[in-house]
């Protein structure tokens, strides 16, 4: 039940990102479900691995494989599908907190939010980077054949 | 040199300019650096009599050059701007598909570039409802309550409505995200004291979503890993950059309300 209720919440708020993008017409649902399931996987990893950074990660892999998989099937960039499916990960949450512990002159809740913060970012980019490599590599594989 | 020569000429000229255009515009809103590149690449080649063709981009400009019968053309296009339009990149994707695949005259190629460049996929209202959207649903995401939900709207609505006017006068990206992150902690707080929200942080989060440089974390990998180290770097610069605006605006009226001034 709440994993349903997360993806609709998910799946309706990169509908919203899309719009603001101006995402092709046809794709603003299929991307919507992209960043749906992304959100999923970081909502049920983060309770098995108690850890949001690793949560990251996986959501970032599982969003980046499935943009290229759909722009596959679509026959459109990837950017399209993989952009907006980001977006409920960026660590918007960690920035604030950081800027918020800043202010009351906590440095050290704020020390440790802003690493969080920087690694959160970092393992999104880490799953982009091995999905993009995956899928260029099985390309290549393709093309020599 | 006969007249059929100096006409080709001209042609090799112009096949070069509608590669820089494409390439422009997908840069322009936020397309990959090796995708502009490749697009260039593939344009030019695509007619006879050019056997070389290279460009180099960057995320503030394009360089490009053809070698046409053993002269070589050259051309530079600056980028100033950028903004996020995923259907144009769609949309010249698909051109130069159409273009390399097919006999189209440049000329044409290049009046079916500027078309495209003009159109709008949705108009500004309705992007900006659905702005209050996203950071509605973002909100209750990130475990807000009901009243949480309608604020955020409220507030989500607004940031995206005030981003876009600045955007207009074209201003730097710092200014715009500053001003976008202080109206939304204003907003929150503003809202919260009336007794509209009830968490005024997950308000705020949800709400400087928009203005969070996801975009540019996710281009300056996918640049980096493709070799492209410059665009890289600047990339990576301007999503430390944007951040660091939002941290900027956040913290400045988050310290104003700790004073106990609002």
């Amino acid at each position: 039940m709440e994993i349903i209720k997360n993806f609709l919440f998910s799946f309706l708020s990169t509908v919203g990102f899309n719009i603001i993008f101006s995402a092709p017409k046809g794709l603003v649902l299929k991307s919507g479900f992209v960043g749906g399931i992304g959100w999923i996987v970081l909502y049920s990893t983060s309770i098995y691995f108690n850890s949001s950074i690793i949560s990251t990660f996986f959501a970032a892999l599982t969003v980046g494989i499935l943009g290229e998989l759909f722009s596959r099937h679509y026959k459109k960039p990837a950017t399209v599908f993989i952009i907006p499916g980001i977006i409920p990960l960026v660590p918007g949450a960690g920035m604030y907190y950081t800027m918020l512990a800043l202010v009351e002159k906590d440095f050290l809740a704020a020390a440790d939010k802003g690493t969080e913060t920087l690694f959160i970012a970092a393992a999104i980019s880490i799953g982009l980077i091995v999905s993009t490599t995956l899928s260029r590599s099985i390309k290549r594989v393709k093309y020599k054949r | 040199m006969n007249y059929y020569d100096n006409y080709d000429r001209q042609e090799a000229k112009k096949l070069l300019l509608l590669a820089i255009l494409a390439g422009r515009t997908m840069l322009k809103n936020g397309a990959e650096t090796y995708r502009a590149e490749d697009t260039v690449e593939r344009i030019c080649k695509s007619r006879k009599n050019i056997k070389y063709a290279d460009a180099f981009v960057t995320p503030t400009g394009i360089f490009a050059s053809l070698e046409y019968k053993g002269e070589i053309l050259t051309y530079l296009m600056r980028i100033k701007s950028t903004r996020i339009d995923l259907n144009k990149i769609n949309l010249v994707n698909e051109f130069s598909r159409n273009f390399v695949n097919s006999n189209m005259p440049i000329s044409k190629g290049i009046k079916k570039l500027k078309e495209l460049n003009k159109t709008t996929t949705y108009n500004a209202p309705l992007k900006t409802f659905f702005g209050g959207v996203a950071c509605a649903f973002l909100s209750l995401l990130f475990g807000g309550s009901i009243l949480d939900f309608i604020s955020s709207f409220i507030v989500g609505f607004f940031v995206v409505l005030s981003v876009n006017k600045i955007n207009k006068y074209k201003m730097t990206f710092f200014i715009n995200n500053s001003v976008g992150s202080a109206l939304a902690s204003i907003l929150a707080i503003l809202l919260t004291k009336i007794g509209l929200g009830q968490n005024m942080d997950t308000i705020i989060i949800a709400s400087i979503m928009p203005l969070v440089p996801g975009v540019a974390i996710t281009n300056a990998m996918r640049d980096t890993i493709s070799g492209d180290f410059v665009s890289g770097l600047s990339r990576g610069m301007e999503a430390i950059f944007s951040a660091l605006a939002i941290a900027f605006g956040v913290g400045l009226i988050l310290n104003i309300y700790f004073k106990g001034m609002i």
